[in-house]
This record gives structure tokens, C-alpha cells and sequence, in this order.
């Protein structure tokens, strides 16, 4: 007999399978064409339980590990990338405030996140990789902070109702505080019009002194910068996996069209140009899944992860774009065409050589640990 | 309200073949999942329980033990329990003997007001067991149910559907009843409910754990054996064409029906 985590797992993705079959792949291709969520859709996500699929029991979650986690947002985004990708930025804002809020800040925000998408903010007009260049403050009066700044990009921003914003509690302090749409001086600014991952909102939030409690700071003052890598690494390995899910569905395209059509009298399955397509396209699939795997198995027994993280994101985004380029060029003029879904997926994998950190910075970051060895 | 909820494994796919030895369907190491016309009951049995909290529902299931994983899954959609009818003196067993051994099971969960059933398995197609445990039992019985309610003090109301026909069928409980899918949509296990089910008890019951008659079990207890599964051929029949104008046709039409003393 399996263990009771396996067998629980197993049939958790028999649930995501059967969800992605039935109720997200549908709305694949209508939802890069509307530039949206359908009505009732994130709703339906929510009733289903999504929102707590790694959230612990006691917080009224399923409590699910790293490596599921990451397995289950692989095969959500075989179905639709925008979708994953919104329960991506909602877990790794989850997680940082599991590892770094107080058991007070967790006792009273994580309940309500089994039924309130959280988003976690960096990105200012005047900083993006650079977070010492946002504007962004918490300023002390008396005993509480006031926070101003306008943040810009957040994955799920005017979705979210929660938001882990960064900002600079001294000039050369960074620091992060959660707000609550609820709070009075926070409004929503514009939703950009990316041109992938186009379900998925990305938008701006505006902080009109939102005054906020010590209790609402994430660690400790100056942790910022610390926190905000955090949030990076647990989200490149959720986009390793998304990534992954995009390319077996790049694949499932190539293949099922390659065994269809024939040049001249020969199946395109015969052709060598073919197979070294459908290779390539497959080992990337391949290299990325097992990064994002290998970083999750670290992350879950508690070990450091964010070189196989960054690893996962940058070698799998580019893996993506170029499987799909290759997908593209198999279905030749008909992958051109916005009948069938490959440009979309090229134009969604490519948001991920940008988000959670560019790929140069990746590049970077994957360097200096090797130059640290 | 006690629920008793039969349910089955079948093989993911529909490419199942027949031991040549046994001549049952042979499902070695094909992945297994539960029958999706019992999802329409399990929903049912729950849409029960939602509206009276005090209501049990009960999944019983008879094979080997990989057939656990239904049953779990049928405790993550809302059920409370789960009883695995497992033995090899059970195996090989056509629905009259699958019948028997179900029904057993049920007397001895004992006070069960309702047994459901989806309409058929997948595999199989039969569509027999539902009806042979109400037999069993003695209880009355409604089959292809596409309504369900629970009227007056002590009675289901359903309306049976059929291919050309609807009835309304009222029926006291205890009572069987098998559902068709266009009763409702099953829900989808929660991924929290999916953890918490493992908490939930799942029993296993072996042949000494029940009181059976053992001329009635396994290949034995079965009086039909499955020889063969096919797609029936299509039959050839000899076409006469109406010729001429319609007058002509029609007459050679009234003549030949009338050759056939047809009219």
C-alpha cells in the first residue's frame, strides 16, 4: 500500500488533471483572446480550494509539501499558463509570510487566504531588479507606520485583496509590510496590457498613507531585500514548473500535428527535420522539469534551493520560447495563426524570461554561487 | 439518514480485454478510477447529507486493494466512510454473485435506509448489481434515476428515465435506487478535503468478516461467463430498389410488403 502522502498526492493531481481537462483548458484560448479571467472563474478556483493547496491544516489549508505544489501548477499550465501563474504569485506570497510573519500576522491573514488571492509587490516605475531605486516608504509616527508609494507589475495586482509591499524604511533600508485592499489610503491603479500570460491581471496599486501596526512588518526592519529574494526563489521554482507545463503542451501539439499531416506523400513523423524538432522540444521539457523538481525536493527537506531555482526559471523560459518557436515552425503557417494556440504559448513562456527576475539576472546570481563554491 | 453509496473501480481506459482462462475482464496493470456514473451518486448521497447534517454516508466497493483509492476519493468529495469488500473467494464473480456479497454487506452495516448506485460501470455495462442487491435485500427498487427526493415521512420520490419514456416512481424506504448522470454534477474533492479524508475510516472486510454462504461466491456463485466482448457486426440485408415513378414505387412498395404479409 502507498503511504497516506502519496496516496494523497496522487489523487490530489487526479483532481488538478480532471479540474484542467474540464474546467481551465476550455477557457485557454478565450481568455488570451478576452485579455482576462472569465466571470466566476478565480471564484470557482477559490470554491474548489485552490487558494489553500499549500497552505497548512491549521490554517484551514490542505497543507500540501513544495515538490506537489510545484507538480500541480506543471499540470494546471498544460491546460493555461495565466492560470498557474496567478496561484503562483498567490503561494510564494503565502510562503514568505509563513516564514517570516509573526505567529500573530499569521494567525490573523492566513485563514483568509483560502479564500483572498495574495500578491507580493516590488516593482516601482523607478526600480525593478534594482530594489534599492524604489521610492516606496514606511515612515514611523508615533506607534505605527505610514505607507506611501506606488507600486507597479504585480502579478495579481486588483486581483489580490493582500498585498506584501517593499519599502524603504530608511534611506538605505528595505523592509516589507502586508496591506489589506480594505485599509483606507489604498487604491488600485492601471491594469497593463501585457501580451502574454494575458488572463493572469498584472497592475498597479497606489499607497495614500496607509497607516499599519508593527504587527503588519515581515521579519525584521532591513529584512527587505532579504525577503524579497526569498519570494523570488519560491516563485522561480513554481515558474519552472509552469514553464514545464507550457512545453508538454507545446509538445502535445507538435506531436499530435506531426502525426497528421504529410509532406507530399511522406508523414511529417518520417522526416528528420521533424524528429530533431520534436527531440529538442522534448529534452527542454525534459531538463526543465527535472530543475524544478530538483529545487522543490531542496526547498522541501531545508535545504538552500535558490541557484537550482534561478536554474529552473531561466534555462526553463527560454526552453519554452524556443519550443514553441520550434512547435510554431512544425504547424507552419497554421502555428502562425491565432486559430491555433502556439503563439500564445510563445508569448506566455516569454513573460518569463522577464518576471520573477530577468533571465541576466538569473544568469547572475547562478554565476556568483558558483564563483562562492 | 444512514446512505450506503455502491461504488467500483473501472480501468482508465476503454480498451479492456478478456482472460482467456477466467474469462473475466482482465484490468492487470491498467490505472484504475472510480466509475463516473457513481460520482452522479456519491453527489447525490451528498446533496442528502448537505441538507440533513445528520445524515451518514457510507461508500461500500468490492475488489482488490488498490480499490482503496476510489473509495478515498469518494471520502474526499464528502463521504464519511468507506468498507472494502476484498478476498480472492470473491474474485471471479459475475453481479449475481457481486450482488450476493454486496448485499451481505449491507445487512451487516446495518439500518441503511438508502442504497445508491450509478446506472452501469464502464466496463462491464451491465447495469445489474444495483437491482440484484435490492433483490437480495428485498427492497423495493427504482432504476435510471434522473430526480431524486426524499418525500412524505418514509419514501423516495424519482423520476426514472428511459429512452422514449419518464415515470414517476415513489418508493418506501429502505429502498435501491441507481442514478443516471443527468441527476446532477459531481462536485470535486477539495485538495484540503482530499487530506483530510485519509483521517476518515476506511474498513476492510475479508470473507471470515461476513456472513456468507460460500456456494454463492466468486467464479462458483456464478452462473454466466463472459465468453467474449465485441462490437456487434453490422447485418447485410438484401435492398430491393423502388424503381419508377412514385405511383410505381409505391405499388411495388404496398406488393412487396404485402408478399411479407407485412399488411
Amino acid at each position: 500500500m502507498p503511504s497516506t502522502t502519496a496516496a494523497a498526492e496522487k489523487l490530489l493531481l487526479q483532481m488538478v488533471d480532471d479540474y484542467t481537462a474540464r474546467e481551465i483548458a476550455p477557457q485557454d484560448m478565450p481568455m488570451d483572446a478576452a485579455g482576462d479571467f472569465p466571470a466566476g472563474f478565480v471564484q470557482q478556483l477559490t470554491t474548489t480550494g485552490f487558494l489553500g493547496l499549500m497552505l497548512p491544516q491549521e490554517f484551514g489549508g490542505a497543507g500540501f509539501g513544495p515538490e506537489v505544489t510545484a507538480t500541480a501548477l506543471n499540470h494546471i499550465a498544460r491546460g493555461n499558463a495565466s492560470t498557474a501563474v496567478t496561484l503562483e504569485g498567490h503561494f510564494k506570497t503565502i510562503d514568505q509570510i509563513l516564514k517570516f510573519g509573526t505567529p500573530a500576522l499569521q494567525q490573523q491573514l492566513l485563514p483568509s487566504a483560502n479564500d483572498r488571492i495574495f500578491a507580493f509587490s516590488m516593482t516601482e516605475a523607478s526600480g525593478g531588479s534594482n530594489p534599492m531605486g524604489i521610492s516606496s516608504t514606511a515612515t514611523r509616527e508615533g506607534d505605527h507606520w505610514v505607507i506611501t508609494g506606488d507600486k507597479i507589475m504585480i502579478t495579481n495586482g486588483g486581483l489580490a485583496q493582500v498585498y506584501c509591499v517593499l519599502v524603504k524604511t530608511a534611506p538605505q533600508e528595505l523592509s516589507v509590510f502586508v496591506v489589506d485592499q480594505d485599509m483606507p489610503g489604498f487604491s488600485f491603479g492601471k491594469r497593463e496590457d501585457f501580451i502574454g500570460l494575458r488572463g493572469t491581471p498584472v497592475g498597479e496599486i497606489v499607497m495614500d498613507h496607509i497607516i499599519v501596526d508593527d504587527d503588519h512588518l515581515l521579519g525584521k526592519l532591513g529584512d527587505g531585500g532579504m525577503i524579497g529574494d526569498s519570494a523570488h526563489d519560491d516563485a522561480r521554482i513554481l515558474m519552472g514548473a509552469v514553464l514545464t507545463g507550457i512545453m508538454e503542451h507545446e509538445l502535445k501539439i507538435a506531436t499530435d500535428y506531426a502525426k497528421e499531416r504529410k509532406a507530399g506523400d511522406k508523414p511529417l513523423t518520417k522526416l528528420q527535420v521533424t524528429h530533431r524538432k520534436v527531440a529538442d522540444i522534448a529534452m527542454r521539457k525534459e531538463t526543465t522539469k527535472l530543475l524544478y523538481q530538483r529545487a522543490a525536493q531542496l526547498k522541501a527537506a531545508g535545504r538552500p534551493y535558490s541557484e537550482e531555482a534561478a536554474m529552473a526559471k531561466a534555462h526553463g523560459s527560454r526552453a519554452a520560447v524556443s519550443a514553441g518557436d520550434d512547435t510554431l515552425q512544425i504547424l507552419a503557417g497554421y502555428g502562425y495563426s491565432r486559430e491555433y494556440p502556439v503563439e500564445h504559448l510563445i508569448r506566455d513562456a516569454r513573460a518569463m524570461e522577464i518576471a520573477e527576475g530577468t533571465v541576466e539576472k538569473m544568469r547572475s546570481a547562478i554565476a556568483n554561487a558558483e564563483f562562492n563554491k | 439518514m444512514k446512505i450506503v453509496v455502491c461504488i467500483k473501480q473501472v480501468p482508465e481506459t476503454n480498451d479492456v480485454t478478456i482472460d482467456p482462462v477466467t474469462h473475466n475482464l482482465d484490468r492487470r496493470g491498467l490505472a484504475g478510477v472510480m466509475n463516473p456514473f457513481d460520482k452522479n451518486a456519491v453527489e447525490q448521497a451528498l446533496q442528502l447529507k448537505d441538507a440533513d447534517k445528520d445524515a451518514e454516508v457510507v461508500l461500500l466497493s468490492m475488489g482488490p486493494d488498490d480499490y482503496a483509492e476510489s473509495l478515498r476519493e469518494g471520502m474526499a468529495m464528502g463521504a464519511d466512510a468507506g468498507v472494502l469488500l476484498s478476498d480472492r473467494a470473491f474474485a471471479g464473480a459475475d453481479t449475481l454473485a457481486t450482488g450476493y456479497v454486496i448485499a451481505q454487506a449491507i445487512k451487516q452495516i446495518g439500518n441503511v435506509d438508502l442504497v445508491l448506485f450509478g446506472r452501469q460501470a464502464v466496463d462491464a455495462d451491465t447495469g445489474q448489481v444495483g437491482p440484484i442487491v435490492a433483490e437480495f435485500l428485498h427492497q423495493p427498487q427504482i432504476t435510471y434515476a434522473a430526480s431524486l427526493r426524499l418525500s412524505g415521512t418514509n419514501e423516495v420520490t424519482a423520476e426514472r428515465l428511459l429512452e422514449d419514456t419518464k415515470q414517476t416512481l415513489v418508493a418506501t424506504l429502505p429502498a435501491v435506487v441507481s442514478v443516471r448522470s443527468e441527476l446532477n454534477t459531481p462536485r470535486y474533492p477539495t485538495p484540503r478535503n482530499i487530506q483530510l479524508s485519509f483521517a476518515k475510516p476506511l474498513t476492510v472486510w475479508h470473507h471470515d468478516d461476513l456472513d456468507l454462504d460460500d456456494s454463492r461466491l466468486g467464479q462458483a456463485g456464478s452462473p454466466t461467463i463472459v465468453t467474449k466482448v465485441y462490437a456487434p457486426e453490422p447485418v447485410k440485408r438484401e435492398l430491393t430498389p423502388l424503381t419508377g415513378t412514385p405511383t410505381e414505387a409505391a405499388n411495388q412498395l404496398i406488393t412487396a410488403l404485402k408478399n411479407r404479409q407485412l399488411i
